[in-house]
């Protein structure tokens, strides 16, 4: 085509020779994958440091603090008397929780008074508030049946008959694609498309922006002999070459090298990961060509970059949001690149189950020839507004 | 010169510095889009995403092999409870499984044909459920759900059976110890009055970093046009006052700010607040500062002003993590934690969250506090080497590699 050839070598030369372009574009994102990846590293917080407050001091309740400590989600770093203490360590953050046996707990629970264990769990940190509570839960639960299976073997009752006693009906969990509840497994992906994407526009809305700012759009424009759709493609192709090599790498990191789960087929994944790229180009595209002023351009588009790790639906699920809030989620590239991922490499799902968030990628991809008449005028007359 | 008049000149530099950092900034409408825009609407605008709060209603499809009145009973007990939804009966595990791909379903409940004689045979009777695991909060809110119902059918069904073995004469009637969980800080363990109190500091925090590297770089565009002066600049102050002054101008700034986002907006959307206004007001002022300061360390990353933006943005999510409010700081990397203990969120994030939900004092936060004013120091230093050697180079290039 003419000109493309022309509008290819100018964007390459200007990425080699400003190195915000390689720094933001490869050094981060890899950096951040490096990030996610060990910092999540261990999957599971086990051992959550958590505190007793032992009003009985009996053998049952020393038997319990030596159950609760031994259970791998719950660390007891301290063995308080009184609850205020206890209290106090929560509220200077070294403790996520604490669990209190009542005075007369042993002599209560053999004579058959039912005594009532408490524990407290710190909830404003949710994981590891969550963890100390359910490892609080199963302790005091199967100490109890400890109790009660002592008692009934004593007439007589099998170890069977004594499980269908205490737990008559036993519903199995299974966490599909995930068994061991790993963070970094559903974190980490979801994440890291949303940092990708976010960097991928801003870089973009950056890159044609930035022309307008320094004056130069005139002579790009001029380079793709006045052909706004050639000058863009030339300058958005090779930036799609090198985003997808470094999501690629990403991806690498994450399965390959980090083993994560990938049950479905990697290489509808990687094609995927491409048309996120470009999706996340002809966004940032469109609205730099709607705003070609390149504070405004990048304000909105880092204002939605940055919501959009919470209406995407990472952790919080879409269908549970204000419907006015949840629309927001289906404008951006990266819900469908999220729920391609889970619903192939964590679900293992066909692709055919996936097949509306491809063509919702490839819808993406012919937003800037909308308002691309928008950038052409701006980039003859250029004005910076700071 | 004596002590007193360093001093005093220092003081009056510093609020000479601030005073021109006032006009300046209040002429840049980019600079009122961080300092001003933000802080008023990003809280809301988050709250509003998570305020929901629960998770209810999570569509589960169920394949009833047993198809006798004890199934449809576990099933009906489970409809009952918030977090589940019955979607539909599904003939066989495969079409919940596709429904489960077409994403009708979140989760499988399977109930096997021996279910209701196992349960009149007095054997343990099992069920399973399938959980999509691409979120985890649904998967917590259906496993809270389970393990209500397993406890509510052990209550119902074990009484009936401790009758039958005759062990009634020994005193059991259920487990001999109770147990009472209670939720400290979010009792009512919603999204939104667990992740906002982090949030709002994360916006503070960020906003101000954004507003301080614009300022910045604004400034060296500026010596770049002017043969390497800036000259809305105070001139013949020390470096030191100069980031003093300028911090103190962000800072000043920011007290409305903070008001609003620790005082009212937890007020507006129910969020947890329970702490003394005294405590968090005083304990985020530092953050203030070093956060000012951060912003003008950054100021050496952003050549332009459009920097900030590519630069800057995208450390907030990093500053999320490694503030510890998603994933423990117990658990993470010993390197990531130091790279955390950096980052004057942290402090703020762990201070306000234990004052505001937990009702804690700044006493009891004495070491999160004194690690604020300790940044406060060292960026001040940081960002004062900083700032003198990009006006030394300014100054010596003429402008051209300001």
């Amino acid at each position: 085509m003419i000109g493309l050839k022309d509008s290819i070598l100018r964007q390459l030369r200007r990425l080699c020779q400003q190195p915000v372009y390689i720094i933001m574009a490869v050094m981060v994102p890899l950096l951040c994958a490096w990030f996610f990846i060990t910092l999540l590293g261990e999957g599971l917080p086990l051992r959550n440091p958590t505190a007793v407050v032992d009003y009985d001091h009996s053998k049952l309740s020393r038997q319990l603090t030596r159950n609760l400590d031994a259970t791998e989600l719950l660390d007891i770093q301290y063995k308080v008397e009184d609850y205020r203490q206890a209290r106090d360590l929560m509220q200077k953050g070294d403790v996520f929780g604490y669990f209190i046996i009542p005075p007369n707990f042993e002599k209560d629970a053999l004579a058959g008074n039912t005594p009532c264990v408490e524990y407290y769990s710190n909830m404003t940190y949710f994981v590891p508030g969550t963890l100390s509570f359910k490892g609080f839960k199963t302790i005091s639960v199967t100490t109890a049946a400890g109790l009660v299976s002592a008692k009934l073997s004593y007439v007589g009752l099998t170890s069977n008959q004594i499980s269908s006693l205490l737990q008559p009906v036993l519903i199995d969990i299974h966490p599909m694609g995930n068994p061991w509840t790993n963070y970094n497994y559903y974190l980490t992906p979801s994440f890291l498309f949303g940092l990708q994407q976010l960097l991928i526009m801003i870089m973009t809305a950056f890159s044609i922006t930035v022309e307008i700012k320094h004056g130069t759009s005139i002579e790009w424009l001029k380079t793709a002999k006045g052909h706004i759709g050639v000058a863009l493609i030339g300058k958005l192709l090779p930036q799609t070459v090198l985003y997808t090599l470094v999501t690629w790498a990403i991806q690498a990191l994450m399965s390959q090298f980090s083993h994560f789960p990938m049950n479905g087929s990697l290489g509808w994944v990687l094609l995927a990961e491409l048309l996120f790229v470009m999706a996340s180009q002809s966004f940032a595209a469109f609205v730099a060509c709607i705003l070609p002023n390149p504070r405004l351009g990048m304000s909105v588009i880092s204002l939605l970059g940055v919501l959009t790790f919470s209406f995407a639906g990472f952790s919080f699920p879409v269908e549970q949001m204000y419907g006015a809030i949840a629309i927001f989620s289906y404008i951006v590239p990266v819900r469908y690149m999220f729920l391609i991922y889970v619903n192939t490499a964590l679900n293992g799902f066909d692709i055919y189950f996936v097949r509306y968030y491809f063509a919702a990628l490839l819808i993406f991809l012919y937003l800037p020839w909308l308002a691309a008449w928008n950038l052409k005028r701006a980039c003859l007359k250029p004005v910076y507004v700071p | 010169m004596s002590i007193f008049k360093i001093i005093g000149k220092w003081l009056v530099d510093t609020a000479r510095v601030m005073r021109r950092e006032f006009t300046v900034m209040i002429h840049d409408p980019g600079l009122m889009l961080f300092f001003v825009a933000l802080p008023l609407m990003y809280p809301v605008v988050y709250t509003l995403i998570y305020n929901p709060e629960l998770i209810r209603k999570v569509k589960v499809a169920v394949v009833d092999d047993s198809r006798t009145p004890e199934s449809r009973e576990l099933v009906q007990q489970a409809t009952g409870a918030p977090s589940f939804a019955l979607y539909g009966y599904a003939t066989d595990l495969s079409e919940a499984r596709e429904w489960w791909a077409e994403q009708k379903v979140y989760a499988i409940l399977y109930i096997p044909r021996d279910y209701a004689k196992k349960i009149n045979r007095m054997e343990q009777s099992h069920a399973t459920l399938y959980a999509d695991m691409s979120l985890l909060l649904r998967y917590r809110a259906l496993m809270a759900t389970m393990t209500a119902l397993q406890l509510k059918q052990a209550s119902e069904i074990t009484l009936e059976r401790v009758q039958a073995v005759g062990a009634e004469s020994l005193g059991v009637s259920g487990l001999p110890v109770e147990s009472s969980a209670h939720f400290a800080g979010d009792t009512s363990q919603g999204f939104a009055s667990f992740i906002m109190p982090g949030i709002v500091i994360l916006t503070l925090q960020q906003s101000l970093i954004l507003g301080a590297g614009l300022l910045g770089a604004t400034s060296r565009e500026r010596r770049r046009k002017n043969n390497g002066h800036d000259p809305l600049e105070i001139q013949n102050v020390s470096p030191f006052a100069t980031v003093w002054g300028k911090a103190w101008a962000y800072a000043l700034f920011y007290i409305p700010a903070s008001i609003y986002i620790l005082h009212f907006v937890p007020w507006m959307f129910h969020l947890p607040h329970y702490g003394n206004p005294k405590f968090y007001l005083l304990y985020i002022f530092p953050m203030l500062l070093a956060s000012g300061f951060m912003g003008q360390i950054f100021v050496i990353l952003l050549k332009e002003r459009e920097y900030v933006f590519p630069v800057i943005v995208f450390m907030s999510l990093l500053f999320l993590f490694l503030s510890g409010l998603t994933w423990p700081r117990f658990a993470m990397p010993a390197g990531w934690y130091v790279v955390g203990n950096l980052i004057p969120s942290t402090w703020g994030i762990e201070g306000f969250i234990r004052i505001n939900s937990n009702a804690a004092t700044i006493a009891q936060n004495s070491f999160q506090y004194c690690a604020l004013w300790i940044q406060v120091g060292l960026y001040s230093i940081l960002a004062a080497l900083i700032y003198k050697r990009l006006k030394q180079l300014a100054l010596r290039t003429g402008g051209a590699r300001a």
